[in-house]
């Protein structure tokens, strides 16, 4: 018997979808990851995964879990919490770490420190 | 209890509670001590009924009986007069050094060590068990050892030390095997047993292993030539130690030895021969020398020496009556050096010195020492009413009687050494109190305190007690010690001082004339006191010997360990592997190996898991070498693959420590990484691996895959094997109705193996500890040991600045705000451990994440000066908290670690399961906890020490950017 059999259809239908288009932001997150040109492009594909994709999950799994256990089970807010905590932190400390490799080396178009004087501002330039 | 236990016990209790006083209660050790050395003496004279009846006290604690290893405690005569002689003597010496040792010296340490020894001592004299007699007299050569090391800030005292400890210790390994071969010959190591079974041990033919493995022993620890060049050495010692050791205990263990084996081993031509000549030869040039010493310890030492070998003799002529006169001399000579050491110690105390050419006239300052110290010498030369000419003069008739009439050797020998023990007596007393008064003495000198001359007075007094009534006083113990010796053996015997004219009066007068005429020549042809060297006997130097020995064997394992081993841990870990799978392969050449299916088909997205799993695994391995931190990474990657595996197979708890591990494994090590130095790959060196490095990367890659494999296949194996007759039942039938636990596995930890947690978190305890210490020496590659690139901020940032202000600010408030998190999450884990998935452990490690998490983002110092941890308190606290919990079973009752699982109602709650493996569970928890703390904190720090190492080394921050920086061109 099939997990979506203990469901009606009405849920069912939702639940599959969210799930399905989770995949897809997954797959697109990582492709960005894959494809994307440099540092601080790239960061912008685990953050799509970690937010959207993890919150299509999410959803999906509480609407499950409520459906066919018949009643509310919402134990993965404190998943959506958690992430919401770390998934932000875990980003700018990477790209801070980007940002201060790149000064160091004097890469073209990496913003100074704060309090120094300003330059240019473009991370859209490929790696040379 | 029984006394005889007890009387070895109670100097061992006491060394425990003398080591906790404090450091200047002098007052307060020499109490404890005094009052033990009493107890132990109060207790030998309360057995003096049974012994006296002829009894041989007996008691025996079981501890292995099916091998016939007991601890047996035994006292016949002898043994109780030994035992009084210890306690006696060690209680004038425990009061002697309450006035000797001086308010600077760490007395604690001093009264620790000398109340073990004494308790050894007393072990080896009361031993009825071969083996556990060796062990008793080891622990007389390792307390001996601190002992006279105990001034260790001095070299000589060092070095003395160590010769004593070698020599005596060497010897006891040659007693232990002598015992051994003994044990076996007779089929018990029962000293009952063994001293019945004289006849059967002489005819054997393993005796004359046993007798020269035994000699080895006792000569070793009684100073016997050859060995005896240590005890002069051991005069580093404090003189109260002196006065103990070698009067009455450490070299009277060598004694004692031979007496108590007498009955077994002696009478056969070879005894006769190694114990006699040893004897002998000691005894005459321990004499030579000690005339010639100037020091007054030394000449003591040397004067102890020639006495023992006097005993030693006697007890090589083996016939009955020279083993009394052997027994009468040990007692005798005890109490005479023993006073005498302690004159000497007077001496040095008062006047700063004990060389004898700065000292004399010492009689006008110090009248009463000065009778006292004339009273024991003379009884150390043999003058006559004194005890020492009734020993002497035994041993002089038994020379004659065993010699004959035509062989006039070994009589003349006696006389000869007798002869320069007057001279050697004589020159001690004659320079040291009489002669001009010495000048420029570091110290003005005057009598001591009364009750530092107390012991000297009641031993010299005993001297000249049984010098002159030998019959009243020491007649009735000695018999009883003869009788418990000799048995049916013994011989008539006269202890009267007055025997009218015979030969050994004639030989005790011509040697005191010729000793005073040997002095007063001396005196006049020879000035003793301007030699360097001793005459004639100078070369026979025993410490040059003993050290070319040393350096000999030291080279030699040297040079095997060069040969066998190598410091690199390549060669080492290709050998471990290697004769792994080697030891893995054999049973499958026997035809073992049966591989069958896997009892499951294969889910295809468990099989893609172990894709990943497998490829993070290869590529950490292919990374490995020149870039560590990509193979880190990926080996967490595998590490993932791991708990989810253990997750799909319904370990939740395996699951959850393995995260919780991956984790604090990945932290730890990414802090380790940046000590170890950049390596360059051969392109951008510009060099090419030779065949040879080709040839053994190729063998190396071999072993690892074969390695690998083997081990995958084992699991396969094992995996595979049909399961239904596995403990696991058991856990998993009694894991609740024993245990009171649902989860088994935390059951299993906390109850049924509470034993192996225990040795488990005790070891990760060490392990933390150890990897702290080392880390507080660690000295990092030269190339790595300036700041890192990474560490060095171009505007000045440091860590803790970036975390207050700089770029952290926001990542830091966010780990703040988790740690609240994280520690309700450890404390949920830890709660429901018994029932459900969690436990102390998986709780442990998710509190020390916890903390790595701010170490992270705060840096050390920011975080240590807001979260002072004292990971030593979580450690210990967890470790003693365990332990009590363990224990706390034995209030009841039961075994060590015994669970009780009681469900107490409580109000508002209701019934809450709480078994004592709670407690033990919360000890883990605490000791995970301090352990992976003490580890992160130990590498943390390195980093702020290299800043400062950094600043020391003069490197400007722009030096520091220039190493190594990433050229982006």
């Amino acid at each position: 018997m099939s997990p979506m059999e203990q469901v009606p259809l009405w849920a069912a239908i939702p639940v599959s979808l969210l799930l399905i288009i989770g995949g897809l932001l997954c797959v697109t997150g990582a492709l960005g990851l894959l494809r994307l040109s440099n540092f601080y492009q790239r960061i912008h594909g685990p953050a799509l995964i970690n937010t959207l994709g993890a919150g299509c999950f999410l959803i999906a799994s509480m609407l499950f879990f409520t459906v066919s256990q018949s009643r509310p089970v919402i134990h993965e807010l404190l998943i959506t919490v958690a992430v919401l905590l770390t998934a932000p932190a875990t980003t700018m400390m990477l790209a801070r770490a980007a940002v201060s490799r790149d000064r160091r080396s004097h890469r073209p178009g990496v913003p100074p420190h704060p309090g120094q004087a300003e330059g240019e501002v473009h991370t859209g330039s490929r790696k040379e | 209890m029984s006394s005889l236990v007890l009387i070895v016990l109670l100097p061992f209790l006491g060394s425990c509670l003398a080591a906790l006083l404090p450091a200047n209660a002098r007052n307060w050790e020499a109490w404890l001590a005094g009052s033990v050395t009493l107890g132990c003496a109060v207790l030998a004279l309360l057995q003096y009924g049974a012994v006296a009846g002829g009894d041989v006290l007996r008691t025996t604690v079981s501890w292995l009986p099916q091998y016939g290893l007991n601890l047996i405690f035994r006292m016949d005569g002898f043994a109780w007069l030994f035992t009084l002689l210890v306690s006696v003597i060690g209680f004038l010496v425990v009061l002697y050094a309450r006035y000797y040792m001086s308010p600077e010296d760490p007395v604690p340490r001093f009264f620790s060590f000398l109340l073990a020894f004494m308790g050894a001592m007393l072990g080896v004299v009361l031993s009825g068990n071969l083996i556990q007699l060796v062990l008793f007299w080891e622990l007389t050569s390792l307390t001996s050892f601190m002992l006279i090391g105990y001034w260790h800030h001095r070299a000589d005292a060092r070095r003395g030390a160590r010769m004593a400890f070698t020599v005596t210790a060497t010897g006891g390994l040659a007693l232990f095997a002598g015992m051994v071969i003994l044990g076996q010959i007779v089929g018990s190591y029962d000293l009952d047993d063994v001293l019945v079974a004289g006849d059967l041990v002489r005819a054997h033919d393993g005796y004359l292993w046993v007798l020269g493995l035994v000699a080895l022993g006792a000569l070793t620890k009684s100073a016997q030539f050859p060995f005896h060049f240590w005890l002069p050495r051991a005069m580093a010692a404090p003189t109260p130690v002196s006065a103990f050791l070698h009067s009455a205990t450490m070299v009277k263990a060598g004694v004692f030895l031979l007496i108590r084996f007498w009955p077994v081993l002696a009478g056969t031509e070879a005894w006769s021969l190694i114990i006699g000549g040893a004897g002998l030869a000691t005894l005459v040039i321990g004499a030579f020398l000690a005339i010639f010493q100037h020091d007054l310890k030394g000449l003591l030492a040397y004067s102890t020496i020639s006495h023992l070998g006097l005993i030693t003799l006697l007890l090589g002529i083996g016939t009955p009556l020279a083993a009394v006169a052997a027994i009468f001399h040990t007692i005798n000579h005890a109490t005479f050096k023993a006073s005498l050491f302690m004159a000497a110690g007077i001496i040095d105390h008062e006047t700063g010195t004990r060389d004898l050419r700065q000292l004399g006239g010492l009689r006008h300052l110090m009248p009463i020492t000065t009778t006292l110290a004339m009273v024991a010498a003379a009884a150390m030369a043999g003058v006559p009413l004194l005890n020492g000419f009734l020993s002497k003069e035994m041993f002089f008739a038994e020379t004659i009687d065993v010699s004959g009439s035509m062989n006039w050797g070994l009589p003349l020998a006696a006389t000869l050494a007798g002869l320069f023990s007057v001279t050697y007596s004589l020159r001690f007393i004659h320079e040291v109190f009489f002669g001009p008064p010495a000048r420029d003495l570091p110290r003005v000198p005057h009598e001591p305190p009364y009750w530092m001359r107390f012991p000297i007075e009641a031993l010299v007094l005993a001297c000249l007690v049984v010098g002159v009534v030998p019959g009243l006083t020491i007649g009735p113990y000695l018999h009883l010690a003869v009788v418990s010796v000799l048995g049916g053996a013994t011989p008539e015997y006269s202890l009267s001082v007055w025997h009218g004219f015979n030969l050994p009066l004639l030989m005790s007068v011509a040697a005191l004339g010729g000793g005073v005429l040997l002095y007063l020549v001396l005196e006049k042809c020879l000035p003793v006191r301007s030699l360097d060297k001793v005459p004639l006997l100078h070369r026979f130097d025993g410490q040059r010997e003993f050290e070319r020995v040393l350096m000999a064997v030291t080279g030699f394992a040297g040079r095997v360990q060069h040969r066998l081993t190598s410091q690199r841990l390549q060669p080492q870990l290709m050998w471990l592997v290697l004769v792994t799978l080697i030891a893995g392969l054999l049973p499958s050449l026997r035809g073992v190996t049966d591989l069958r299916e896997l009892p499951m088909a294969l889910d295809p997205a468990f099989a893609m898991m172990w894709l990943i799993g497998g490829i993070c695994a290869v590529a950490a391995a292919y990374q490995a070498k020149y870039h560590r931190l990509a193979a880190l990474a990926l080996v967490g990657g595998t590490g993932l693959v791991v708990c989810l595996t253990f997750a799909w197979f319904s370990a939740p708890d395996l699951a959850l420590t393995q995260l919780a591990v991956e984790v604090v494994t990945t932290v730890l090590i990414l802090l380790g990484l940046r000590w170890l130095p950049r390596r360059l790959e051969p392109k951008e060196l510009g060099i090419q691996a030779s065949l040879r490095d080709r040839v053994r990367r190729s063998r190396d890659f071999l072993i690892a895959t074969l390695g690998g494999g083997g081990m995958a296949l084992l699991a396969y194996l094992v995996l595979t094997r049909d399961q239904s007759e596995s403990i696991a039942d058991f856990f998993l039938e009694k894991a609740l109705p024993e245990g009171g636990g649902t989860n088994v596995v935390n059951v299993i930890l906390v109850d049924f193996r509470g034993f192996d947690t225990f040795g488990e978190i005790a070891v990760l305890g060490i392990v933390a500890l150890t990897v702290y210490a080392l880390l507080r020496r660690f000295r990092p590659a030269p190339e790595s040991i300036h700041l890192s690139q990474q560490q060095d901020d171009p505007e000045g940032y440091t860590p803790s600045k970036d975390a207050e202000e700089g770029s952290l600010l926001v990542p830091g408030l966010f780990m703040r705000a988790l740690m609240p998190v994280l520690m309700v999450v450890s404390i949920y884990l830890f709660m429901r451990g018994h029932n459900m998935p969690g436990g102390g452990f998986v709780a442990g490690l998710v509190m020390s994440v916890a903390i790595i998490l701010q170490y992270m983002v705060g840096g050390t110092e920011w975080v240590e000066e807001k979260l002072p941890i004292r990971p030593h308190v979580w450690i210990s606290s967890g470790l003693l908290l365990a332990l009590l919990t363990g224990l706390g079973a034995w209030v009841f009752g039961y075994p060590f670690l015994t669970t009780h699982s009681p469900h107490p109602v409580l109000p508002l709650v209701g019934e809450v399961p709480l078994p004592s493996a709670f407690l033990f569970d919360l000890g883990v928890f605490s000791l995970v906890v301090g352990a992976t703390v003490l580890v992160l904190i130990a590498l943390g720090h390195q980093s702020v020490r290299s800043h400062r190492s950094s600043a020391k080394a003069g490197d400007t921050p722009d030096e520091n950017r220039q190493r190594g920086a990433i050229r982006w061109s």
